[in-house]
Formats: structure tokens, sequence, C-alpha cells
């Protein structure tokens, strides 16, 4: 199989998991609004949860793989982990995107503030920062060893701020709620709220998969263009 | 009785849904530009 023929096969699996995983999402919109129940407490607002943690988990596993297999790349020096760590980086900052949009709207109802400099946001929005600035790296560099090696470095020093991203909530003072599924002792939410949540964090992670197939698909698809063109 | 603020979810899901389905459908579109060449 050539390299146009087998991005083209990576490309098609990636649209379709893509495909299915935003009806998923429609699936879940209708759980979040029609069956989980609504918190005496917090109201609606609540609700911006089954978005909120499902697309902080997908951010944070993306952003774990970048680094994971950047040290990889750094050990092996095979192509493949370089094109799959960018297109999870890609696909991380579109994750995390939506946690940073959605964590101030649900904050400003239930805190009265829309941001606060807290460890658990500011360590969040640093991340986000450092994951945009290695799409900008990659896109400035043009020789692909190069910026392969050098993404690769500043993908490993994202993977080391997630599990303080994680821990935040233990080690300061902060607003930020501590974690009610993702904890040693069994999770602390009615089963109506934990089914609709679980269901979402799967979509999410179906979502992830797919577009990461279709990022990498579409960039295998790129460097076969580039190099039938050098050839020619 | 709970409290009244039903837009902040409504805003929250609108823009998790601009932000996927916007970013999906851009790599879609690119996706059917590589099957059809």
């Amino acid at each position: 199989m050539t390299a146009a023929a087998a991005a083209r096969s990576i490309v098609r699996r990636g649209m379709f998991l893509t495909a299915v995983a935003l009806l998923g999402l429609a699936a879940v919109y209708l759980l979040a609004l029609q069956y989980a129940p609504v918190e005496a407490r917090q109201g609606l607002a609540q609700k911006i949860f089954y978005l909120h943690v499902p697309s902080a988990w997908s951010a944070l596993l993306a952003f774990s793989l970048v680094g994971i297999v950047s040290g990889l790349y750094l050990w092996l020096h095979d192509p493949r982990l370089d094109r799959f760590a960018a297109s999870s980086a890609e696909v991380g900052v579109a994750f995390s995107a939506v946690m940073l949009t959605t964590g101030p709207i649900w904050a400003k109802p239930i805190w009265g503030t829309w941001w606060t400099w807290d460890a658990r946001l500011t360590l969040t929005l640093f991340l986000f920062f450092l994951f945009v600035g290695y799409l900008a790296l990659r896109a400035a560099l043009q020789d692909p060893a190069e910026r392969a090696r050098f993404s690769a470095v500043v993908g490993i020093l994202g993977l080391l701020l997630v599990p303080f991203i994680h821990l935040s909530v233990y080690l300061f003072r902060t607003l930020h709620p501590q974690p009610i599924v993702l904890k040693p002792s069994a999770p602390s939410l009615p089963p109506e709220m934990l089914r609709t949540l679980l269901v979402s964090a799967l979509v999410f992670t179906l979502l992830y998969v797919g577009l990461v197939t279709l990022r990498y698909g579409l960039t295998l698809a790129e460097e076969a263009r580039e190099e039938a063109g050098d050839a020619a | 009785m709970p409290p009244d603020n039903g837009g902040y979810m409504i805003a929250a899901y609108v823009v998790t849904a601009v932000i996927l389905v916007g970013y999906a459908g851009w790599l879609w579109s690119k996706g059917r530009r590589v099957l059809r060449s």
C-alpha cells in the first residue's frame, strides 16, 4: 500500500469515528438535559459538569499521551510517534478550549466570579498556553527531524504539569472542588448523574480517538503529497 | 427551589458544540478533499 492510499484509509476511519462520536455527543446532550436530575443547590448550571469534566479528562489524556509518545520518539526516532504527538496536541488544545470556557461559565453563578487565580485554574491555563506554544513551534520549524526533536521536549514538559493539575486541589487552597469520581474512595454522585457522566466521558474519549485518527491521516496525506511533489 | 441559572447552562452547551463541531467540521472538510484527490 502506498503512503497516499494508507493516509486515505486512516482519514476514512477517522471521519467515521468522529461522526459516530458526534452522534454520541448529541445523545449526551439529551441525557444531560432530560435524564440527569437538577441539582437542588446549584440548579441547571450544575449540568455544565457533564461537559466540563469529560472535556478536562480528554484534554489531560491528550496532553499526557503527547508527553509519553514524545519520550518514546526521543528514544526510537519513529516519525509515526511524532505525527501522533502533533495530532494529540492539536485535539487536546480543542478540548482544553472547551474546559477553559465551560469552567468560567459554571463558576460565575456558583462562585460569583468568572475566574480566580488559584492553583488548579492557573496551572490549567499554563498547560493550554504551553500546548498552543507547542503547535506554534511546530509551525515555525521547517526541518522535520529538528521540529520533532524540539517539540518532543516541550511535550514532555507538558506531561510534567498534568499530575500537579490533578493533585492541585489537595496540595493548595482552592475554590475548585476535589475529584468526585477519580479518587481513592467510591464516587460520591447519585446514580443518574454518575451514569450520565460516564457516558459523556466515553463519548468524549471516542471523539478524541476519532479526531486524532483524522488529524493523523491528514498529516500523513500532506507528507505523501509533499514527497510526491519532491520526486516529480 | 433551585436557583434560576439556566442561561449559563445554555451558554456552556452552545459554546461546547461550536468548538467541537466546528473543529471536527474543519478536519472533516480537509478529509473530504484528501479522499477526492
